[in-house]
């Protein structure tokens, strides 16, 4: 395991803190806020508990922690896959407790996801995978190949528009799900895992496209594991422990490296 | 789309899901087809078999006639025989057919032979008409036999069977009716079922799509036309196999007197077909659930 040139600000052991640096001042900035956030499955098994944050637009946010940490609980309440049980959570500007069904469609079709499974439909080629979005949303099928074919060239696959996904890589296929995530010009895009079954080269370059969204303005969330990546793509570092936030730290490039601040 | 057609290499054809577009035909669609088929088929032969019976009985469907006849001896008894039957439950009335109308009937029945049948009609014995009520008792053609039998009277028995056989063709009707509910749900099932098994292999497609934010009739549309699709084509392929029958079984309808008609059956299966499908595409997706479905 690689171990970065990392200086970390503990600012778990003062809550006051951490609760003043979550929320500032009411901000249009915000795109994503949660208060003493709590989810509790219907099994009793409390999976997020008290978890307090706000998320700006443009962050590039990395969300991590073990397995059954809650980062990619979190990630499906961003997208109104779970519902909190308690506390307060809002997303793109909707209180997600309560939300209605029709404002989670209109949030998830602000918001790109992109799985660590990549969730391609394997019969169906990479331009029907990459125009589902767009189709979903309504779009004139005379739209639909020049939108396609311009964000499989951002990806870097504009030649593999007719192909099957079984016929691509595992980074292709990432790469795939890039494109299907960013096709609609989401505010936000959440990752879960995308580098999670990527070799580490296949990895930094899935995370330079996400990097690159980011620098246009996207709002990038991505749970992962691979905190050596940090080193080469820094950004908003949020880490979870059993369900508890434990740290949240911006890391910054430095001359040697990336440190935190 | 024109252009992404000629775009994609030949063996590519782009079809995105969701909304108007129908998933691909595949083996067990083409499986439920046939079995709808079968079962509409058979329920176009028998409403096709229930119109020739009524053919058959056509002229007894709205004005039930039966016919008593007392002996020329006996003529004296005509108009007690009358009040008798006109008291009858079930009689609406009783008219004399008079010797006059009975010549001019039997020249007729003879094909306007030149002969002169009046000789022949006063052998005739003297005939009552009676209408017979919608409201019948199942004892009103034994009070009438009783009554006409006091006086000496006789009834047209072939009448009796004839009305008889009407009844018989109104309670078959009731019961093809019967038969055409409990198969249309069967095929209703059928169908749910079938596209139970094509939701079952496109579940990823459906989460997917509620992932990006589709609405329920997007995700569901394509469903719902295949099975209704899948209904009337079957009724359409049902109805085509009717001609066969009909066409084997004509000369016999001709002696009969019956004229059998597919043409009267096509638009009820279709759209009864269709319906029956759009059903069961609607309880095969009544309960549609996704993980991260917003109802979860």
């Amino acid at each position: 395991m690689l171990k970065p040139n990392l200086r970390f600000v503990s600012i778990n052991a003062d809550r006051a803190l951490l609760h003043r640096y979550c929320f500032p001042m009411s901000d249009d900035k915000q795109i994503i806020h949660m208060q003493q956030l709590m989810l509790r499955y219907p099994a009793g098994k409390v999976a997020l508990s008290g978890v307090s944050l706000s998320i700006s637009k443009g962050d590039f946010v990395y969300l991590t922690g073990e397995s059954g940490a809650g980062k990619s609980t979190l990630l499906r309440m961003f997208y109104g896959g779970l519902i909190p049980s308690s506390g307060r959570l809002s997303v793109q500007q909707w209180d997600m407790r309560g939300v209605a069904e029709g404002d989670v469609r209109e949030l998830r079709q602000r918001t790109g996801i992109i799985f660590q499974d990549h969730k391609l439909l394997f019969s169906r080629t990479v331009f029907e995978n990459v125009a589902l979005p767009l189709r979903v949303q309504g779009w004139e099928k005379e739209r639909l190949v020049p939108r396609v074919r311009k964000v499989l060239e951002f990806v870097g696959l504009d030649d593999r528009l007719w192909s099957y996904p079984e016929a691509l890589s595992g980074g292709e296929q990432q790469r795939i799900a890039i494109a299907r995530a960013m096709v609609t010009n989401p505010p936000v895009i959440l990752a879960d895992e995308p580098t999670g079954n990527l070799d580490e080269e296949t990895a930094r370059r899935v995370l330079d496209l996400l990097m690159s969204l980011n620098r246009n303005g996207t709002t990038v969330i991505m749970a992962t594991h691979d905190l050596h990546l940090l080193t080469s793509h820094p950004g908003r570092l949020i880490q979870l422990h059993q369900g508890s936030l434990i740290g949240d730290s911006q890391m910054e490039n430095s001359q040697a490296g990336y440190s935190y601040e | 789309m024109s252009n992404i057609i000629n775009e994609a290499p030949e063996h590519i054809d782009p079809r995105l899901p969701g909304g108007f577009q129908l998933p691909p035909f595949g083996i067990h669609q083409f499986l439920a087809l046939m079995i709808v088929c079968v079962a509409l088929w058979a329920l176009g032969t028998v409403w096709l078999g229930l119109q020739g019976a009524q053919q058959w009985v056509g002229s007894w469907q709205n004005n039930i006639q039966l016919h008593v006849y007392l002996p020329v001896d006996k003529r004296d008894k005509l108009g007690e025989l009358k009040v008798k039957l006109s008291s009858v439950e079930g009689v609406s009335s009783v008219r004399h057919i008079s010797r006059r109308e009975a010549s001019e009937w039997m020249q007729s029945w003879l094909g306007g032979t030149s002969l002169n049948v009046e000789k022949f009609s006063r052998q005739l014995p003297e005939s009552l008409e009676l209408t017979l009520a919608d409201e019948r008792n199942e004892f009103l053609f034994s009070d009438i036999r009783d009554e006409a039998a006091i006086l000496g009277a006789t009834v047209n028995e072939d009448e009796v069977q004839l009305a008889n056989a009407h009844e018989l063709v109104q309670s078959i009707r009731k019961m093809v009716w019967f038969v055409t509910i409990i198969l249309a749900l069967a095929m209703a099932l059928i169908v749910s079922n079938t596209l139970r098994m094509t939701l079952l292999a496109r579940a990823d497609e459906v989460h997917l799509m509620r992932l990006l934010g589709a609405k329920e009739w997007f995700v569901r549309m394509p469903f719902i036309l295949e099975g209704t699709l899948l209904g009337a084509g079957a009724a359409l392929l049902a109805w085509l196999l009717l001609w066969p029958l009909v066409l084997g079984l004509s000369s016999w309808a001709d002696n009969m007197g019956i004229s059998l008609s597919p043409f009267a059956l096509l638009l009820p299966l279709i759209i009864g077909g269709a319906l029956v499908g759009c059903f069961g595409a609607t309880i095969a997706t009544a309960k549609l659930v996704s993980p991260d479905s917003v109802d979860n």
